[in-house]
């Protein structure tokens, strides 16, 4: 069996599960709506604020979601420990990284997704083509995301504080794409990306690469006891 | 050492500071059923995961049918594990676990194996049921059946007892009984050893990470109870 046929099996299973228990989805989607909430009656938003701290609500919302997300990426494994039976399969170990990654960058996407016309009507934006290349950002971001954050789940799936670790590894890590994130959105709701946007993507795109490359070196390695 | 299907070499783990395994060599013979005894805290376990590849040898080495599982990753085809934890996910169907299983282990016959596999171990009829409804019992079978869907050489059992009743444990006996008959090498670790009676040809027992006994067995429940029971400090089946 390829190492492609092997990271689709894990992929499907993972979205077969979550298709049943609604466990990952459901809580992302809530929680990004419900800070996306806090803040707009906390701060009032719309004018002016969408384009001061838009961006940075907006990607807040996303991490935040994604940290329940990827907690949960590997809590079907722990339950049985069927890790141990994933990792006893012959073929390269690293496709289990690289299906549960696709798997969180699958939820996280639809999470903006669903997310973003609550974003437009919270701040007064009103659509358009403009926010065509949001899609572009939300890709890369979450890729981002899901890249280092899958790793991380799976360093700190065995350990005792795992809801704690998880964000203590994670946003450190993080913080550069998410930097770029935050700049690229703000460029684009500002409608004057032009070639200003270009830096910020590749930037992203870089960051995804060389965290998908490393983890799939380190992932045998993570998951030891 | 050509017939031998499991092998150990000098092979100790270390957590941390705590050595979990001292430099144990141990060969186990193909189609040799071997009872793996101890106390808490022995190493049974470390020793078992060593030879399933999912955990590293600090020192020493480990070869399946004479590749390390850590290395060569198809020389991990040749092993199957039963665990006191099903291994198996409670959200997926019998069926769909099996399948997801075979497709992993690349069986080009995976659905003909799958339904045979379920019909071996009398679940066919609740193929379409998710595991979360199973009964202990009928979990631990699902989890005989997918440690034994790729046909491996060697089959390693950890506590495969645990939380069974008495005639369910019979049943799994009985399972277990049909497996060895087939010619798989078995290693077997569990505290109830008077279950192991009429499985086992080979006693080991560990102590503190050191082999302490290593004998072949022929014997009653009861002599074997007897005889492990110094070592692990209990008469108890």
């Amino acid at each position: 069996m390829s190492f492609w046929q092997r990271t689709l099996a894990i992929l499907h299973k993972d979205l077969m599960a979550e298709w049943r228990t609604k466990e990952r989805l459901s809580p992302m989607a809530f929680f990004s709506l419900l800070v996306l909430l806090v803040f707009n009656f906390s701060f009032e938003l719309g004018g002016a604020a969408l384009h001061e701290i838009g961006p940075g609500v907006l990607w807040s919302s996303f991490v935040f979601a994604s940290l329940l997300g990827l907690s949960r990426s590997f809590a079907d494994e722990r339950e049985n420990h069927s890790l141990d039976a994933l990792l006893m399969a012959p073929g390269d170990r690293s496709a289990i990284y690289l299906g549960k990654m696709l798997g969180n960058l699958l939820f996280l996407l639809a999470v903006e997704l669903i997310s973003l016309p609550f974003f437009t009507l919270f701040f007064n934006l009103s659509p358009g083509w403009f926010l065509l290349p949001l899609l572009c950002v939300f890709f890369l971001g979450s890729a981002c995301l899901s890249a280092a954050g899958t790793l991380f789940a799976a360093m700190s799936s065995n350990m005792r504080l795992r809801e704690l670790l998880l964000p203590l590894l994670l946003l450190p890590m993080i913080l550069p794409a998410l930097i770029s994130c935050v700049e690229a959105t703000g460029l684009v709701l500002d409608n004057n990306w032009g070639e200003n946007l270009y830096p910020h993507l590749k930037m992203l795109a870089v960051y995804a690469t060389v965290f998908i490359a490393l983890s799939l070196m380190l992932f045998e390695y993570a998951v030891e006891e | 050492m050509v017939n031998d299907d499991i092998v150990l070499e000098k092979a100790s783990k270390n957590f941390a500071s705590f050595v979990a395994l001292r430099s144990v060599d141990l060969s186990i013979q193909r189609g040799q059923f071997t009872l793996l005894a101890g106390a808490n805290g022995a190493g049974k376990s470390t020793l078992l995961r060593l030879a399933a590849g999912v955990s590293r040898p600090s020192s020493g080495r480990v070869l399946i049918a004479g590749e390390d599982p850590q290395r060569n990753s198809k020389a991990r085809a040749a092993i199957g594990l039963l665990s006191h934890h099903t291994l198996l996910y409670d959200d997926l169907s019998a069926e769909e676990n099996l399948s997801f299983f075979a497709q992993l282990y690349g069986l080009t016959d995976g659905t003909q194996r799958v339904e045979k596999a379920l019909e071996e171990v009398g679940l066919l009829e609740h193929r379409r049921r998710r595991l979360r409804g199973f009964s202990r019992g009928m979990r631990q079978r699902l989890a005989l059946a997918r440690a034994t869907l790729h046909r491996p050489a060697v089959l390693l059992l950890d506590e495969p007892f645990t939380g069974l009743d008495q005639p369910a444990c019979a049943a799994l006996s009985q399972r277990l009984l049909h497996v060895k008959n087939q010619g798989h090498t078995c290693m077997m670790v569990t505290h109830r050893v008077g279950e192991a009676a009429t499985l086992a040809d080979r006693l080991v027992v560990l102590r503190r990470g050191r082999i302490c006994h290593d004998q072949p067995w022929q014997g009653s429940s009861q002599e074997l109870v007897e005889t492990c029971a110094p070592f692990l400090g209990t008469t108890t089946l």
